[in-house]
């Protein structure tokens, strides 16, 4: 019965209980959908981080930390290909050389690490080869001499970008709704080439309107790029006995991740194509690679090290501390998000029920007089208000659950801040998802929350004497 | 059989540090199954003693004994168990719960008692029926009329099979007719179910029906008179 009344008074006064239940189901929509939000921004970037940069475990010599000298190979690397090999927890491992050289076009010049790979492993550790841009070439796949797969960032600054207004790109502006004064101002320039950006940006400023460029710019310059596949880059560094060698390749393959810093250090290469020149044996490499079947990394690496205590081995934790703080933090810190919305509400919550408290004094003073105890009163007074947070919370997280649903499909897109992201190794592209377990959370915070609210109208409430509250007019 | 038992009954208000006592060295008992009335003017203390005998004041000094329990002795917390299981109460402003209908508000009591779904079915309908409330169990107080009201609120009173039942001012709000019905179907629950029931009035027609009129006046009482039937 005490379920019964409570539930009734909430309803007592519509208004003013839709009012609360608004709030709070506003508020944790917000709270579940930034939730929701961050983990998925996290989950990306850990996932990126596992399997397109670092992988779940490294092994590299301790030296090569220090020095990044070609001799310092990994120790043991026959004893460690064995045990790699025999071992149930690995799902896929392979080794690279490492390679810090300098790139060099005959426009532009960089310095980078080349990463000397077998392709079939690599594909299984890392999903680089799902990264290659569109009409940037292939990832291995051409049968030309010393392929290299670079990044758009690396082609960029040595310069193998460029930019042309060809026939089809006017045609596509067309298709996709340009008018034929826009199309007339490029066809002024078609077939010119800009050998960069900054200057192709200077020169659709000077032909187009800012209204064109604002409705067709990003299409334009998207495509207008032009990748010089097959270009050659001439690469500078030291071989294993300290000599200068050089070394041309061909741009096989143009690359984009989310994380600007990684696409600006890394290119890949066969490790054969190079391993004559630069000196290396059989068993030379600086660093291996492994994926795990499941994710106890620490229990792994922990094995690892004990067996080959000689060798660095790291975690993903450790070679992406960011990613691994955010795993170790990141569900903390959805609760705290919670946490701040529901200390808010609760000012709302009290108000309220002190309100509902007040106004029915002669009421509580007769229950009291007829011998419902102040336990009973409390449990009402508490029962009413965890069922008017709990109804606007349920709301809340059905809704909010509803939103991370569907943008968990089609993705959240942050374009506007895209570069400023990468440079963090964060996507622009965000698909939010959330736990199931986070909703048995929130709901616990709802009810302490409500539990906590109550307890000043409550008390309010036990504090009454019955003849006193009877008399109220 | 005596029911209550009242010895020396004192209450002192301390109001601006002036003392006002409200009831003075008042000696009283009830039989079972009495029907009685406390009339006085206004301030006399009739409300002050009724409420002493309800166990919601204190005295300042004497006591009352309810079936040799004195009830100045019991905390707080046992005070309300005390007047759950031995006190009905009837109050002017009838004092319903809104959000119930006529029968969960007569429920209610017994499930504070801890009583069975079943007996609290069978009593709350037997109690609307016998306040000629049979029709309207499932009404809300707010479609009800302030005699039903009433009337509603004495079967809540007798829901938790009190030893007696304290009524203040319960005509006080009603109309002629209405008056005439509570009282009627008050006198025949306390003649049919042997209830005593404890009036505090200025209203002629409940001392008319009483079969005892205590007449209170600056805190004392200045005449008992019962009535021979």
């Amino acid at each position: 019965m005490i379920w019964n009344i409570s539930w009734k008074n909430v309803w007592r006064n519509r208004s003013r209980s839709m009012v609360v239940i608004c709030a709070v189901t506003l508020g944790t929509i917000s709270g579940v959908f930034v939730a929701g939000l961050m983990k998925g921004w996290v989950d990306q970037r850990i996932h990126n981080a596992i399997h397109t940069e670092v992988s779940h475990i490294k092994i590299r010599n301790p030296e090569y930390l220090n020095n990044e000298e070609l001799k310092h190979t990994v120790p043991n690397y026959n004893k460690l290909e064995t045990y790699l090999n025999s071992s149930e927890d690995v799902k896929a491992w392979t080794k690279r050389s490492k390679i810090v050289a300098m790139a060099s076009t005959s426009r532009g010049n960089t310095a980078l690490t080349i990463k000397g790979i077998n392709p079939e492993e690599e594909m299984a550790i890392s999903d680089v080869y799902t990264k290659i841009v569109e009409n940037g070439g292939d990832y291995f796949e051409s049968n030309f001499k010393n392929p290299i797969v670079i990044s758009e960032k690396t082609a960029d600054q040595l310069r193998l970008i460029n930019y042309i207004i060809s026939q089809e790109l006017l045609d596509s502006l067309s298709q996709l709704g340009a008018d034929e004064k826009l199309i007339n101002s490029l066809a002024q320039v078609k077939d010119q080439r800009f050998i960069t950006e900054k200057k192709f940006k200077a020169e659709l400023e000077s032909i187009l309107k800012p209204y064109q460029i604002k409705e067709f710019g990003a299409n334009i310059m998207k495509l207008a790029k032009n990748y010089k596949i097959r270009s050659k880059v001439r690469f500078t560094f030291t071989d294993m006995d300290g000599e200068m060698v050089q070394k041309s390749f061909r741009v096989c393959g143009i690359y984009k991740t989310t994380n600007t810093m990684f696409d600006q250090m890394n290119a890949f290469i066969i490790h054969d194509d190079i391993a004559s020149l630069a000196g290396f044996q059989h068993s030379d490499y600086h660093e291996i690679s492994i994926i795990l079947k499941d994710e106890n990394v620490k229990l792994f690496r922990d094995k690892l090290k004990s067996n080959f205590s000689e060798a660095n081995i790291m975690s993903w934790k450790e070679l992406a501390p960011d990613a691994g703080m955010m795993a170790d933090f990141m569900s903390m810190y959805y609760y705290m998000i919670m946490g701040v919305i529901f200390f808010a509400l609760a000012f709302g919550i009290i108000n309220t029920m002190l309100m509902a408290v007040l106004e029915r004094i002669k009421e509580l003073g007769m229950l009291m007089a007829v011998g419902m105890n102040k336990k009973r009163v409390f449990n009402m007074i508490m029962l009413e208000t965890i069922f008017l947070t709990i109804v606007g919370s349920v709301s809340g997280m059905v809704l909010g659950g509803a939103l991370i649903g569907i943008f968990g499909k089609v993705g959240m897109n942050f374009a506007s801040v895209q570069e400023g992201f990468e440079a963090f190794g964060w996507s622009a592209k965000v698909y939010p998802n959330i736990e199931i377990s986070f909703f048995f959370g929130v709901t616990l915070m709802v009810i302490i929350v409500a539990i906590l609210s109550s307890i000043i109208p409550a008390r309010k409430a036990l504090k009454l004497n019955p003849i006193e509250a009877l008399r109220t007019e | 059989m005596k029911v209550i038992n009242i010895n020396s009954l004192t209450k002192i208000y301390n109001e601006s540090e002036v003392k006002v006592k409200a009831v003075n060295n008042i000696s009283l008992s009830f039989e079972q199954g009495e029907f009685a009335a406390i009339v006085g003017p206004s301030g006399s203390g009739k409300t002050t003693l009724l409420n002493m005998i309800g166990g919601l004041d204190k005295p300042t000094e004497g006591e009352i004994l309810v079936d040799g329990t004195n009830i100045k002795e019991l905390s707080s917390s046992k005070l309300i168990d005390f007047r759950l299981r031995n006190i009905g109460f009837v109050f002017q402003a009838y004092n319903l719960i809104p959000v119930l209908t006529a029968k969960e508000n007569v429920e209610f009591i017994m499930e504070l008692q801890g009583k069975s779904r079943m007996e609290r079915d069978e009593r709350s309908i037997a109690l609307l029926t016998a306040v000629g409330l049979g029709e309207r169990v499932n009404a809300r107080p707010a479609k009800l009329s302030g005699g039903q009201q009433q009337r509603v609120a004495v079967a809540r009173a007798l829901a938790s099979k009190p030893k007696f039942v304290l009524a203040d001012e319960p005509t006080a709000n009603l109309d002629s007719k209405s008056t005439e019905t509570l009282l009627d179907i008050m006198e025949e629950l306390n003649k049919k179910e042997n209830i005593t029931f404890i009036f505090s009035t200025h209203d002629q027609r409940v001392v008319n029906k009483a079969r005892r009129v205590i007449t209170v006046e600056d805190g004392r009482i200045v005449s008992d008179e019962k009535k021979v039937n």
